[in-house]
């Protein structure tokens, strides 16, 4: 719209914060080969060591390298989570805009359908479907933003309808354009502050769930998750090595969904009053 | 006045040395001599003989409730229990069983040769779980206190597998149920054992015994047993805050419990983790082929790394290496790359680029895994590939697993199962149709054997036997033992546990033997 | 303001029940086992296999086998747990209390204190406390519950040993009256505190921004303006209309909530649903992963139908404008 991003983030401190953590979660994770020393995978005979030189943070209890477990689970949740919030955004706004030009009858379904999917808990639903199916890790990508969507779209539809009736639109449609037309160049991208909102949203529910569904066990086997290494150190919890195995991971963690969400209450201001009050509410 | 001093001095010694004769009343309200136990799963099931799940935990809890004929002791002699004396019938392969007239149901009725007799007869038409139905062809009272349980075929372990592991109902309670499976009221508790149940908590997984002190085999020590859920990681630190007085560890606390001053005790190898392999078909239908991953894979780096050293490495003859059966001089399979890879090249394979080809293609196998072995299935994965075959792992969860294994919709599989104590287990584990058995019957010799040892009645030959049956088993190697974990239970001393030679009843690796828990008379 | 309605319900309900259904059904093989699981499966009688195929309808048509597990949820027959060796009903209702225990309590806590944390911060907006509050909680509500569970349980229960390690009171203890009470919140303490904390920041934030609009608004200046006490404007009016938005979330985080009482439960060992909902997923118990899906979705929804009913009372906009 005409809120300038980079405005709301030199007046906010906390999205400063929040994007500077981002960044340096997302240049370490890119980073991993380089960082990292050791093969996260490499299972040695030195279990339980406490941080030294050669493992900074030191050993699990199969003699794998803390560090590098924690880099690569880095990967897998950014990675995890950024698919998530690109299938949960592109779904929220394709079904979102459709509902508002459409209107009628699919819209009425389509909302029904949006408001249940608000309500009910996602997280049991996620934890039945993994009981029967095997966790492919593009599989939970899938199930998180089919279950994520739906705010998302309730938010685009709401302004898409303030937009439909606007000048410029009908400007558009008087000379001709079409349903497509005019949701390709007038509405998405006037849209796109509020698409960035909701990306980020979504982008913080992907790594909060892929972290919480590994964490009960419900995780692709071949990749480091940071919810999985949660799993382990909390198994072995009375090891007496938590601080240097559990804290880590957990602070890296909350990091990344904090940076999250200060940059997720920044942009908030840059939606029009009137939806800030749909947004909170 | 004098006098009147005299009478007082008398008076009070008198007062003191009647109070020293007459021996102090019991305070009413003392409390109960309580024993706490943790477990880790916590419900296992209305301790009723067949409502407890069927799961060695779960038969233990119902025992503490029913009496078995025999029951063994520490060094796993079998003892007299509901039993007092039996003898052996060659010629008609029965046994007579002399019962214990002073046993009786914790309802006060006298138990009975009828109640056995009943009890053979109901289990015929209710299968119990652990006990084979077709063992016994029947059970003939001859006195109210001797009963003849007359076999139907030759079965060495009766006395231990059967008569110490069969529970006895009481007729005048199960003649008319008709539901075993949902007769869940206080008379399904009513046994002949040393304990009675007060409360049994499913959703807390907790179990609470009161001592029964009319008990025919001694007096309980304790007033009251409980048994409550504590998860793994607690247990150590429960024991540690006095909040329990016994319970399972892990391996790698159990250093540091033995230094708290707490006792510390290790089960005998009961279980162990197995790489099943499919031999039925190609490649791993070949037995040089099955050697050849067994040189392969260092069974002891692999306790080393995974197991922490808490565990000993598998033998390739099958039988733990603690066992009084175990044959030491099997084929080890040490470690050996080269050998391995001699073996696949006998079998035509040519070895090039690091990597074991057959003909065209590169070898591959699939190997599914457990999530829980996880970091066993990595490992297995890595040596194979040293040697040259590519691994692609497919985690399961254990239901899955057991299933394709079952249905042989596999090729390599990381699985693990118990009951390694009595040599039964070798039938079981080798010729029956489990998931958790190999199903090799390709062995003409082998199997011959394997069915001999369940029959041979003599101690002394039965163990050439399966002495045999361990060569055998270690060369053509149908699937590779991978390790057998070390099992640990710490207490505080208060009661002396112990672990059972060859398990509890038929084979239960956990140190509840009742008797732990009574002072004979 | 979100006003759900009935169809939205309707539609709720449908989604789990299409999902309970077509789930096992979408396996390959047996749908029985599917449904109960190969270990049920190997307890059942055949009579008993005969009389499950019959009322699921498995050899009928889809839509028929739908409206059969409909007539069965309605009955309150939620499927026998061969795990559990119990109807499945019993299973869940036993469970439950405990969970709502939990639940209530945090949100008790959260709502009171955050609201009255929120209220007292926006008040003194750009001051001292304010902004040391405000930054306390911006940081807080990053942490996920059950991070911060797992922090607690180790350093006060396990270290410190100030707290119980795990479950909902001691077993057999023989405690009774206010003994037991304590010893119930003894080990309500960690698990309730994990559970408040996420609620909290998300309440106090809200309350907060809420509350600093509000003071704007004009009739916050007529109230000064009459000289009305500090504390009346700050509570009777400004704090009043402060509430509505949190009210009106509530419906939301009650989702939230769900999924962080799933974790907190796992990590305390609480024997709740949460707790339950794991031991199923473990053992694959089908029937009573579906079960609980549908007793808590419900929950869920009456919950929130509740809450609409509520905040047509609450919001006097609403009231009078019907």
């Amino acid at each position: 719209m005409h809120i300038s991003i980079g405005a709301e983030f030199r007046k906010n401190r906390f999205g400063q914060v929040g994007l500077i953590l981002l960044t340096a979660i997302t240049v370490l994770a890119l980073l991993a080969p380089f960082v990292v020393p050791v093969d996260p995978h490499r299972q040695t005979r030195r279990s339980f060591e406490p941080p030294s030189a050669l493992h900074i943070l030191g050993t699990n209890h199969v003699g794998q390298d803390n560090w590098s477990r924690l880099v690569h689970g880095a990967r897998t949740s950014l990675l995890v989570g950024f698919l998530v919030a690109c299938a949960a955004t592109i779904i929220g706004a394709v079904l979102g805009v459709s509902c508002a030009l459409r209107g009628g009858l699919y819209d009425g379904i389509m909302m029904r359908l949006v408001d249940a999917l608000i309500i009910i808990p996602a997280i049991i639903i996620l934890i039945l479907v993994f009981a029967y199916l095997k966790p492919d890790i593009y599989l939970i990508i899938i199930s998180i933003a089919l279950l994520s969507w739906a705010g998302g779209a309730r938010i685009l539809r709401a302004q898409t309808l303030t937009f439909k009736e606007r000048a410029h639109i009908w400007a558009a449609r008087s000379f001709g354009g079409n349903n497509w037309y005019v949701m390709r160049r007038h509405i998405v991208p006037d849209l796109s502050p509020i698409l960035v909102v909701e990306f980020i949203h979504a982008f913080r529910r992907g790594i909060f769930m892929e972290a919480g569904l590994a964490f009960l066990g419900i995780g692709d086997s071949t990749t480091v998750s940071w919810g999985t290494i949660m799993r382990n150190a909390v198994e072995y919890s009375y090891m007496n090595v938590w601080s240097w195995w559990l804290l880590p991971v957990g602070l890296a963690l909350s990091i990344a969904i904090l940076s999250l969400t200060f940059i997720g209450h920044t942009l908030e201001p840059v939606m029009e009053p009137r939806l800030r009050e749909e947004a909170s509410a | 006045m004098i006098a009147r001093l005299r009478l007082y001095v008398v008076g009070f010694f008198a007062a003191v040395l009647l109070c020293c004769v007459i021996p102090p009343k019991r305070i009413a309200w003392a409390k109960p001599l309580t024993y706490t136990i943790a477990d880790t799963t916590g419900d296992w099931g209305f301790p009723s003989p067949y409502r407890s799940y069927p799961r060695g935990p779960g038969y233990l809890r119902m025992s503490f409730l029913f009496d078995t004929m025999t029951w063994k002791n520490k060094e796993g002699e079998v003892l007299p229990a509901l039993a007092r004396r039996w003898e052996y019938l060659d010629d008609e392969n029965a046994y007579v069983f002399e019962l214990n007239k002073s046993a009786t149901w914790h309802d006060g009725t006298a138990f009975t040769a009828d109640d056995v007799a009943f009890t053979v007869q109901y289990r015929k038409t209710y299968p119990m779980a652990w006990i084979d139905p077709k063992i016994i062809e029947k059970a003939v009272p001859i006195d109210p206190h001797t009963v003849k349980l007359v076999l139907s075929e030759k079965y060495a372990p009766f006395l231990i597998n059967v008569a110490g592991t069969m529970p006895i109902l009481p007729r005048h309670i199960w003649e008319n149920v008709t539901d075993p499976r949902t007769f869940g009221t206080e008379k399904a508790l009513v046994g002949t054992g040393p304990f009675n149940l007060l409360d049994y908590d499913k959703a807390q997984g907790s179990y609470l015994y009161e001592a029964n002190r009319a008990y025919y085999g001694g007096t309980p020590k304790v007033d009251r047993l409980k048994v409550i859920k504590f998860s793994t990681e607690m247990v150590a630190a429960a024991l540690r805050q006095g909040q329990v007085d016994a319970g399972s560890i892990p391996p790698d606390l159990a250093e540091g419990m033995k230094q708290a001053g707490f006792q510390v005790i290790r089960a005998p190898y009961g279980w162990h983790l197995k790489l099943v392999m499919n031999h039925r078909e190609p490649p791993l239908n070949e037995k040089n082929f099955r050697q050849a991953l067994a040189y392969a894979i260092d069974r002891q780096a692999l306790v080393e790394i995974t197991q922490r050293g808490h565990a000993v490495a598998g033998n390739p003859g099958f039988v733990p290496p603690d066992s009084s059966w175990y044959n030491p001089q099997v084929t080890a399979y040490p470690f050996d790359l080269d050998r391995a890879k001699a073996l696949l090249q006998g079998l035509g394979c040519e070895v090039r680029d690091g990597k074991v080809f057959r003909g065209e293609a590169s070898l591959k196998l699939e190997m599914l895994s457990q999530p829980r072995f996880k970091e066993v299935g990595l490992f297995v994965k890595e040596q194979l590939e040293r040697l040259g075959i590519e691994i692609d792992i497919r985690s399961l969860e254990s239901k899955t697993l057991d299933f394709k294994v079952l249905h042989w919709q596999f090729q390599l599989a990381i699985s693990g199962h118990g009951g390694l104590y009595e040599p039964s287990f070798l039938k079981r584990g080798i010729l029956d149709e489990d998931f958790n058995s190999v199903r090799y019957r390709r062995n003409q010799e082998l199997t011959k054997l394997v069915n001999a040892q369940l029959a041979e009645m003599h101690p002394e030959k039965r163990k050439e036997i399966v002495f045999h049956i361990q060569e055998l088993y270690a060369e053509d190697l149908p699937n590779l033992p991978l390790y057998y974990p070390n099992w640990y239970w710490a207490h505080n001393g208060l009661l002396e546990l112990f672990y059972t030679r060859n398990g509890v009843a038929l084979g239960i690796p956990i140190p509840l033997n009742k008797l732990v828990f009574i002072e004979k008379r | 303001m979100i006003r759900r309605n009935v169809p939205t319900y309707i539609a709720a309900l449908l989604i789990i029940l299409g999902v309970n259904f077509i789930l096992p059904r979408m396996m390959p093989g047996d749908p029985l086992m599917a449904i109960y699981g190969e270990e049920a499966l190997v307890a059942m009688t055949p009579g008993l296999k005969i009389y499950l195929l019959q009322s699921f309808a498995l050899d009928k048509p889809l839509w028929l086998q739908f409206l059969a597990y409909i007539c069965q949820i309605a009955h309150g027959n939620l499927g026998f747990s061969y795990y559990y060796n119990a109807p499945t009903l019993e299973v869940i209702l036993g469970r439950l209390p405990w969970t709502l225990l939990l639940v209530g309590c945090a949100l008790i806590l959260s709502a009171t204190l955050g609201v009255f944390l929120g209220i007292e911060s926006g008040w003194r907006r750009g001051k001292g406390l304010d902004r040391s509050m405000l930054s306390t909680f911006m940081a807080l509500s990053g942490f996920p519950g059950f991070f911060v569970g797992m922090v607690l349980l180790l350093l006060f229960g396990v270290s410190l040993r100030l707290f119980p390690l795990s479950g909902a009171l001691t077993p057999y203890s023989g405690l009774s009256g206010l003994a037991l009470l304590l010893d119930i919140v003894m080990h309500l303490a960690l698990p309730v505190s994990a559970l408040t904390l996420g609620n909290l920041a998300a309440n106090y934030l809200l309350t907060r921004n809420t509350m600093v609009t509000v003071l704007k608004e004009p009739y916050v200046f007529c109230a000064r303006a009459k000289g009305l006490p500090e504390r009346t404007i700050r509570y009777r009016h400004a704090g009043r209309n402060a509430l509505l938005p949190v009210v009106t979330r509530t419906g939301i985080w009650l989702g939230r909530i769900v999924t962080g009482t799933l974790f907190i439960e796992v990590i305390f060992g609480y024997p709740g649903l949460g707790g339950l909902t794991y031991q199923a997923l473990l053992s694959r118990d089908y029937v009573v992963l579906q079960g609980i899906l549908l007793v808590v979705a419900l929950l869920v929804l009456l919950v929130n139908f509740g809450i609409d009913l509520l905040y047509i009372r609450i919001d006097p906009r609403i009231r009078h404008a019907h």
